[in-house]
């Protein structure tokens, strides 16, 4: 099914979206090396060849006049979400741009902030690529040639959104999304239970410590009972 | 910008946002390394050009090069504090930072409240009072966040920790925060917190489901995927990254209570547009328009004063909203005998009316009854033609353009030519200006003559008129309306009508019988 297929295609750009995303944060930072400027460059190339596909394919869909209503407003919910995360792309990559070319890592002239975040992010480059695992070495100079490709990327992307919509128009205001406020909190519950570590505050020992508390308590209070049967036993 | 403006916002033709005038600002820059190369719109801010890719070493933001881009001026502008923060950065003369210890996790580069200020007051040899503030103006706006107390964003000069912000999310002009961007942090904030999240988020969240329900499924699926990359990485990572997201957004939405430092008045954030030059062409100007305001007439204000106090004091019980109208105030109850008895022509003028023909010549001529009853006056003393005449002249001031010159005839035939029926009697200098310029009639050709017989009239007919028994007979005549008396029972009232609807024709005899029925069966 066209739908399905599209439904996929657009799960894989938003992933590689939020990848991007996640990898642009730390330009500039203390993160920032040339592995990470190559990482970003492979991760918005897949990103724009999704997104061209992707893109094709809603066009097709959506210019077909012979649609059925109920069709017709899955794929504008589709081209919603698809335009969006282009346009977060967009503005992701201009941003990288302009930081990258602030802090440039050839010269020493302008040294990099010290953020703190200090690990390795070639497993969110795996991640946005759907492969295992990332190994490579960037040359010393390929964030100044990785530059000017960005510029032009930038540029075609650009190019690609206004081509997109003067062929498919999709009045935004008539798109009723499927998820509810809160939905997210349905699905979540994997996620809610591994991400309590996550939380984003400098004092992950208190937020762990109610949980271990209350079952340390238990146990021993379980303990104590066994203990004092064991003692009445005897006594007995 | 959410996605969906933007999708509009492109369906409009901008002549600028075609690909060719884009690919022509490409091929005239030719792509320097490290250059200001190439300059593309910044869709968030239509009309902007901004150069894309400063060379190293320059601000970030809102581009160095004085051009097309707007450069905010002001004592507290985002690049001014890059440029502090980039210096504080540099390994051996940057501020010193130690490491932070989690429980498990060791996070490098914290800097203490009092290495900061430490730093500013040596590099910039400034007092400790003022790099106080200067830091904690940083912490405001971001650049460093605290890792005790993540929401307050305030600097102490003691041992609490500190640490820098990330450039992408510096407080930058060029890009503002996005409703979306909020959104997705949102929800990737109620996603860990299993939706127990603060008041005022919880209203914003609220609020943007309604706005942008049209890219929830985004906002969703971005939400859930940003946290599984965010889960690749450190643990210690993962903690600073999201730290850094959250002070963004307590700079860029501020819970209630906090002043937003964004925030910029009306008088300041105007860039103008044209920067004034400080030349000598401008000096020179400068002093023209001083010299010239020098030599204006002045009227001293306590003059002004005396008389606007006169001016009030005489005018006091003539206001009917401040003295009160008589016989009552139609808009209070609906009836209009105030609008009657003052109607512009009228058989018994009110006391009142009378009496504001006395405060100057310009009421009485302004007044038609007044006009009419000096006319009388005039006639009797045979010098009505002054004010004829004056009557003319106005007439051809505000009349139309056509009928200018054949009134122009008629006045001379009537009051200026020699042997005229009602000659007007003018100094000899006028009267020459006149008969000169009557050769080319136009609407003020008559002004001089005017002037002349009204000034006669004024300080001749006018206090004679004021001290006639005619005047005084008016006076005493005049009607003083009695006040309506307010009905004891007040709902006796007046049955009101109901108006009339400008769009109906107006129809006689039903609709006021129906309208009655219904104001009087109301009481409102």
């Amino acid at each position: 099914m066209a739908r399905e297929e599209c439904k996929a295609m657009l799960d894989a750009l938003n992933k590689t979206t939020a990848c991007y995303h996640h990898l642009v944060l730390t330009v500039g930072g203390s993160a920032d090396s040339q592995n990470l400027r190559e990482e970003l460059q492979k991760t918005r190339q897949k990103a724009r060849e999704l997104a061209v596909t992707t893109g094709a394919r809603l066009t097709v869909a959506l210019r077909n006049r012979g649609l059925a209503a109920e069709d017709r407003a899955e794929f504008e919910r589709l081209w919603v979400a698809f335009s969006g995360c282009l346009d977060i792309l967009e503005a992701d990559m201009q941003r990288a741009l302009a930081l990258g070319a602030a802090f440039p890592l050839h010269t020493p002239l302008r040294p990099l902030v010290r953020t703190g975040v200090t690990g390795d992010s070639s497993r969110v480059a795996a991640r946005a690529l759907s492969a295992r695992s990332l190994s490579h070495q960037a040359e010393r100079d390929f964030d100044v040639s990785d530059l000017k490709e960005l510029e032009r990327e930038v540029l075609q992307v650009g190019e690609m959104i206004n081509d997109m919509e003067m062929k498919v128009n999709v009045p935004r205001w008539t798109v009723q999304a499927q998820q509810t406020a809160g939905a997210e909190l349905l699905s979540s519950n994997s996620m809610g239970a591994s991400s309590v570590g996550a939380v984003s505050v400098e004092e992950p020992s208190r937020s762990c410590n109610p949980s271990k508390a209350l079952a340390a308590t238990l146990f021993s209070a379980v303990l104590l009972a066994a203990v004092a049967l064991a003692l009445s036993v005897v006594k007995l | 910008m959410c996605g969906g403006c933007r999708g509009l916002q492109r369906n409009t033709p901008q002549a600028v946002r075609d690909s060719s005038d884009l690919t022509a600002v490409t091929a005239a820059g030719p792509l320097r390394p490290g250059g200001h190369t190439l300059a593309a719109w910044d869709y968030r801010r239509p009309g902007t050009l901004v150069p894309l890719g400063p060379s190293p070493g320059e601000p970030l933001f809102a581009g160095s090069a004085p051009g097309p881009s707007p450069r905010p001026l002001g004592p507290l502008v985002p690049w001014k504090m890059e440029r502090m923060v980039v210096r504080m950065q540099d390994p051996d003369q940057g501020v010193r930072t130690r490491s932070q210890r989690l429980l498990i996790t060791v996070i490098p580069h914290a800097v203490t409240g009092s290495d900061v200020v430490e730093w500013l007051v040596r590099k910039l040899c400034i007092s400790e009072e003022e790099a106080l503030h200067l830091g904690s103006l940083l912490a405001q706006h971001g650049y460093i966040y605290p890792l005790r107390e993540p929401r307050s964003l305030a600097l102490r000069p003691d041992e609490t920790p500190y640490r820098f912000q990330t450039p992408y999310f510096w407080t930058s002009t060029l890009w503002p925060a996005a409703e979306l961007d909020y959104a997705i942090y949102l929800t990737k904030k109620n996603i860990q917190r299993q939706g127990a999240l603060v008041t005022h988020e919880k209203e914003h969240y609220d609020q943007l489901h309604k706005k942008i329900n049209h890219t929830w499924d985004l906002v969703v699926m971005q939400a859930r995927e940003q946290l599984r990359a965010a889960k690749q990485r450190r643990k210690g990572d993962r903690l600073v990254i999201a730290c850094q997201e959250q002070t963004y957004w307590l700079v860029n939405r501020p819970p209630p209570g906090v002043p937003n430092v964004l925030e910029q008045g009306p008088e300041r954030g105007s860039n103008n547009a044209n920067q004034v030059q400080m030349s000598l062409d401008f000096y020179k100007r400068e002093i023209e328009w001083s010299r010239k305001a020098l030599g204006r007439t002045r009227v001293k204000s306590s003059i002004c004063l005396e008389a606007f106090l006169t001016f009030s004091h005489q005018r006091g019980p003539h206001d009917p909203i401040l003295a009160g109208c008589l016989p009552s105030n139609p808009w209070v109850t609906d009836d209009d005998a105030y609008w009657a008895m003052n109607a512009p022509t009228v058989a018994m003028p009110t006391k009142l009316r009378v009496e504001r023909w006395g405060f100057s010549f310009r009421e009485l001529l302004d007044d038609p009854m007044g006009r009419a009853h000096f006319m009388d006056f005039l006639q009797k003393e045979f010098s009505a033609e002054n004010l004829s005449f004056w009557e003319a002249c106005e007439e051809l001031r505000f009349g139309g353009q056509a009928q200018i010159p054949t009134l122009v005839d008629t006045v001379y035939q009537q009051f200026l030519a020699p042997g005229a029926a009602h000659w007007v009697n003018i100094d000899s200098r006028t009267m020459e200006r006149t008969l000169e310029g009557l050769h080319q009639p136009h609407r003020y050709v008559l002004d001089d003559a005017q002037l002349h017989i009204y000034m006669l009239m004024k300080k001749d007919s006018y206090p004679r008129f004021m001290k006639s028994d005619m005047y005084q007979g008016l006076l005493a005549e005049a009607v003083i309306p009695l006040e309506t008396k307010r009905r004891v029972f007040p709902f006796m009232r007046k049955p009101r009508l109901s108006s009339p609807s400008p769009a109906l024709p107006p129809t006689s005899g039903e609709p006021s019988a129906a309208g009655s029925a219904a104001g009087g069966d109301e009481e409102s």
